[in-house]
């Protein structure tokens, strides 16, 4: 019983404390990419470009003198910027076409192959460090839990929590939710569509943003840092549901779970090659995920 | 008389009843312009003297093939391959294998990683078939990464190393990969096969069947078609393509090592297809003609390659997303037309 | 691409005549095919940046038998099958009389194999690799940096001498290398009385090190052994303070673990980190304060161990060159093999055997964004058995 409970305290928990602190970092990378398609119906392959170009722009804002508070505001703003720019300016020239699936992801592919080279030539190809603004740890149940971690999650909860407040309870997220669901018909009731997508994809954009800062002081900043989220972050939004925010919630937390357990018994170099293997199965016995798209969820 | 593979064939049809068998459509006259201009190109070298430029052009055509096998899923069958990388690479070990351990034979090589291939084209389309848009190209790009990771780590290939010391390889006594002539000649002569394979198929029903797969996949249930294993079929080809492209690598620069199923490989052909033209065949061939010659030329001036190669990629996206040829073909196609009908082509 | 001499009789004659004086100013062409892109690139400017300086200097004070240096640079983006392509471009197109700067060490057995084939030689300064001088070595090939195995004997020797009989535990990268350079040292460690308690391998770009931490923790390890690299390095080592890890244990590692291309993002939490490594820049030798302080000059950055090699191969070139008085390939080759030149980490000698460079081997502590020596190891006992048989 004593050995159980040991388990429990010093294997299990501190395995699922991890998971959860690195699940909040997916479901923040997914939930930009599946509002993304699930307004838009484009597949951003740029996503992860956009999560690195957060971090680089904290990096440049601490290094102007800002404290790292003030790079968590802004971050998200100048990204919202820049993603209104790259879906008025690159994103719509596409997206009448009618092979508009194929060309928006040929075109966000080769957007990310020029922002990944980009930040290479801007800041060089070596890692640059942010500082964790929180330092020390605490104690939690008989083990050490760095503060700033601590933080991370909650404030990842109140961001997930925040956009599902503004997707489902508020009227800017009705209107968002009937350009998804009958663009058409919301463009005859006077939804401005154009805006609105625009606005989106600069939301998801930003969401991917604000992830690449607070990440940053964990996981280091260095050019090719937007592939690191590119394979799991699409898998928790195809197994959650292309476009459900429910889904990507839940698919991400449960997956880096069963990622951090499972990397207890088994290699953890096979880890992503499990979540690839659920990809696929889930794709196989049921394609539209766990939940449905974001205009019906 | 091959006919057009552009949507001009309606209108140029009831023509090409009537002129004499003698006149070729727009397309076939590019790709008799390639292919002549890559013999003519071998002649020249061959006069040179020069051997890196020759090897560098069969490079070209190797990945050329490459391109060959994601045309033939992206603008036929309407899927989006980004990992046929991993077909490519492992025709290319099996290849480095068999030529290392067993035979220097180029026919038993390729014959051994067609038959590779097509299992393992068989296996991936198994998965992957059942997908469409980005799904397949998920999983497309998954399979290729986990395979990837596999051979990486496994020391009795090389592990991250790769295999070094592939012999020269014998096409028939005293011919083989060893002389570069020779072996741009073979390798012309093969992609040349594919090309026409391909060209046929397409005019066959059964490369009806794919059209009809890609415009509107739904439809072609309610009319008795099993699209499923028409798309696996020509996932199994596309993958035959790739492998054989990929078995010719080893034999050409005497090594393989695990870079080559990475994702860059498998972009490079993406991009390769997008700027020759999606859906022509031969423009996959041109733009991996040029972007190779491009990648290497800009390569020696700047370290930022990747990024011009990038942005010119996004530009055509954005405003030629019919590529080069896809553009080409109709202007010629008109051109010819019109010279046909001033040379007094009766009614 | 053009391929002409124009052989003219007037023009063959006066060749003929003019013949040592014309050769005395034609310059001897060196290829180099470094990653100046992607991820290595780093490595491959502080390579140019050593290739640089050293023909600078070399051609200030008359060049190499008389003639001029003149490097050709390429880009291999740290992927072999670029690396043989433009390796194959310098000896055909340019043609190049000899060529360094690969990186990774598929890119070198791949060169070095092209280079067998066209008949010259080439050397590497970064890659370490035992394979290189080893089981797969080549006549062609010859290395003037350490290997990992001198590597891991310094550090053995180290940890032996201030850490008797430890527990050490060991985290790689899971890919061959990773797992192989800490089984050598383990190999290395266990000769000398260290005890294994814990061995993990985490996936190459692995985010997030926390879930090997409860296993770290448990084993109670006095020295944890690591041989990541690059990215991978700056996370682990930032988690490891983070989740308080490395209080109060002494981290040692590979190399290639912390460099100057990832220290400034690794910060304080390398501080206290020991490695066995061919060159510091705390070195304290006449020939190595000029060189830091001629580095330091023109490139405004200071050397690390692969612009300090980088720097003497050209002079370990030059030393065989003049020696064999020719760059005719098999003269030059003889002329290598047990020669001796001067580099700013000492005289190293480059072992007949197998062509590995032998040279004295350093612990090395960093502290505060600095490397200092802390050890120190001759070059026979560190250099390890010659198992090339190849030639």
């Amino acid at each position: 019983m004593n050995h159980a409970l040991d388990w429990l305290q010093f294997v299990l928990a501190p395995q699922m404390i991890n998971g959860l602190s690195i699940g909040v970092a997916v479901v923040l990378m997914a939930l930009g990419l599946t509002i993304i398609f699930g307004l838009l119906d484009v597949i951003n392959m740029a996503h992860g470009e956009f999560y690195a170009i957060g971090a680089y722009l904290a990096v440049a804002l601490l290094g102007l003198g800002l404290s790292f508070w003030w790079a968590l505001v802004l971050t998200p703003l100048l990204m919202a910027v820049l993603g209104y720019a790259t879906e008025r300016g690159l994103i719509q020239r596409v997206f009448h076409s009618k092979d508009r699936h194929t060309l928006t992801l040929l075109l966000t592919f080769g957007v990310a192959v020029v922002l990944e080279d980009a930040l290479k030539i801007v800041f060089g190809a070596n890692p640059l460090r942010v500082e964790a603004p929180i330092a020390g740890a605490t104690e939690v149940l008989g083990l050490f839990f760095p503060n700033y971690r601590l933080f991370v999650m909650l404030l990842g909860g109140a961001l997930i929590t925040a956009v599902w407040l503004l997707v489902f309870r508020t009227s800017l997220g009705a209107v968002v939710r009937a350009a998804a669901y009958d663009r058409h018909m919301s463009a005859s009731l006077g939804v401005p569509v154009q805006r609105v997508y625009a606005a989106t994809f600069a939301f998801g954009v930003a969401l991917a943003g604000i992830a690449g800062v607070l990440l940053a002081p964990i996981y280091s900043v260095f050019p090719t840092m937007g592939r690191d989220f590119v394979l799991i972050a699409f898998s928790v939004v195809i197994i959650g549901g292309m476009g459900s925010i429910k889904g990507a919630v839940l698919a991400g937390l449960l997956l880096t779970q069963v990622q951090s357990i499972s990397s207890l018994y088994i290699s953890p170099v096979w880890s992503d090659p499990l979540l690839f293997g659920i990809m696929v199965l889930v794709l196989m016995w049921r394609p539209q995920g766990l939940f449905g798209k974001l205009g019906s969820a | 008389m091959s006919s057009p593979i552009t949507t001009t064939a309606v209108a140029a049809a009831p023509a090409a009843h009537r002129a004499p068998a003698r006149r070729l459509s727009a397309a076939s006259w590019l790709a008799i312009v390639f292919f002549a201009g890559a013999l003519l190109f071998g002649a020249v070298a061959l006069a040179l003297g020069d051997v890196f430029y020759l090897r560098l052009a069969t490079e070209a055509l190797i990945f050329g093939g490459l391109a060959l096998s994601v045309d033939l899923l992206l603008g036929r069958v309407g899927l989006l391959p980004l990992g046929q990388a991993l077909f490519f690479g492992l025709g290319a070990y099996v290849s480095a294998l068999v030529l290392k351990h067993w035979t220097d034979s180029i026919w038993l090589a390729l014959a051994v990683a067609l038959v590779f291939s097509a299992l393992a084209g068989l296996v991936g389309g198994l998965i992957a078939i059942r997908s469409k848009g980005v799904y397949f190209a998920l999983i497309s790009f998954g399979l290729a990464q986990v395979v990837s990771k596999l051979i990486y780590n496994t020391r009795e290939l090389g592990a991250s190393d790769g295999i070094i010391g592939v012999p020269a390889a014998a096409m028939a006594p005293g011919l083989g990969s060893g002389t570069p002539q020779v072996f741009f000649l073979l390798v012309l002569g093969l992609i040349g096969a594919f090309y026409l394979a391909l060209r046929y198929l397409m005019d066959t029903p059964m490369g009806r069947q794919l059209d009809a797969i890609r415009i509107n996949e739904h439809r072609v249930a309610f009319l008795g078609v099993d699209a499923w294993r028409y798309k696996l079929g020509a996932f199994v080809a596309a993958a035959c393509i790739a492998g054989v492209s990929g078995a010719l690598y080893p034999m050409l620069r005497g090594f393989v090592s695990p870079e080559l199923m990475f994702f860059q490989v498998s972009g490079h052909a993406v991009i390769n297809v997008i700027v020759g033209g999606t859906g022509t065949l031969i423009g996959p061939l041109y733009g991996s003609a040029i972007l190779t010659g491009l990648r290497s030329v800009v390569g020696s001036f700047t370290a930022h390659h990747h990024i011009v190669i990038g942005v010119l990629f996004v530009v055509v996206v954005i405003l030629m997303p019919r590529g080069l040829i896809g553009y080409a073909t109709p202007v010629l196609q008109r051109w010819l037309d019109r010279r046909h009908h001033s040379a007094g082509d009766r009614t | 691409m053009k391929n002409t001499f124009r052989t003219t009789p007037i023009a063959l004659a006066l060749a003929c005549l003019a013949g040592t004086a014309l050769a005395q100013n034609t310059p001897i062409r060196i290829g180099v095919v470094t990653p100046l892109s992607g991820t290595y690139a780093g490595i491959g400017q502080q390579v140019k940046w050593g290739l640089d300086l050293a023909a600078r200097q070399i051609n200030a004070a008359g060049g190499v038998a008389g003639r001029p240096l003149e490097l050709v640079y390429e880009d291999e983006e740290a992927n072999p099958a670029v690396a043989v392509q433009k390796a194959e471009k310098l000896f055909q197109v340019n043609k190049v009389d000899f060529l360094t700067g690969t990186v990774n060490s598929g890119s070198t057995l791949a060169v070095g194999q092209l280079a067998e084939r066209n008949n010259r030689l080439i050397a590497t300064t970064v890659s370490f690799a035992d394979s290189i001088t080893g089981d797969k070595c080549s006549p062609n090939v010859f290395r003037v940096n350490a290997r990992a195995g001198m590597q891991s004997a310094a550090l053995a020797d180290w940890m032996a001498g201030t850490r008797p009989n430890a527990n050490v535990f060991y985290l790689g990268p899971d890919y061959e290398m990773g797992r192989s350079t800490v089984a050598a040292f383990k190999q290395a460690a266990e000769a000398k009385g260290a005890k294994s308690v814990g061995e993990v391998f985490a996936p190459l770009d692995n985010k997030d090190y926390s879930p090997f931490f409860g296993q770290m923790r448990s084993s109670r390890p006095a020295v944890i052994y690591t041989s990541v690299a690059g990215n991978d390095t700056v996370r682990l080592f930032s988690q490891m303070a983070e989740f308080g890890i490395s209080r109060n244990v002494q981290v040692v590692g590979a190399s290639g673990t912390v460099t100057s291309q990832n220290l400034p993002a690794i910060g304080k939490a390398a501080d206290g980190f020991v490695t066995g490594v061919g060159y510091a820049t705390s070195i304290d030798s006449p020939e190595n304060r000029k060189f830091v302080a001629d580095f330091e000059a023109a490139n405004k950055a200071k050397p690390d161990l692969y612009g300090a090699d980088s720097y003497g191969v050209l002079f370990f070139y030059k030393a065989a060159v003049e020696k064999a008085g020719s760059t005719d390939t098999d003269k030059v080759r003889a002329a290598m093999r047990g020669l001796q030149w001067s580099t700013p980490q000492g005289v190293k000698t480059m072992r007949a055997g197998d062509h590995q460079a032998m040279q004295d081997m350093y612990a090395m502590r960093v502290n505060g964004g600095q490397f200092e020596v802390v050890g120190q190891v001759k070059a026979d006992a560190a250099i390890g058995a010659d198992v090339c048989t190849r030639f």
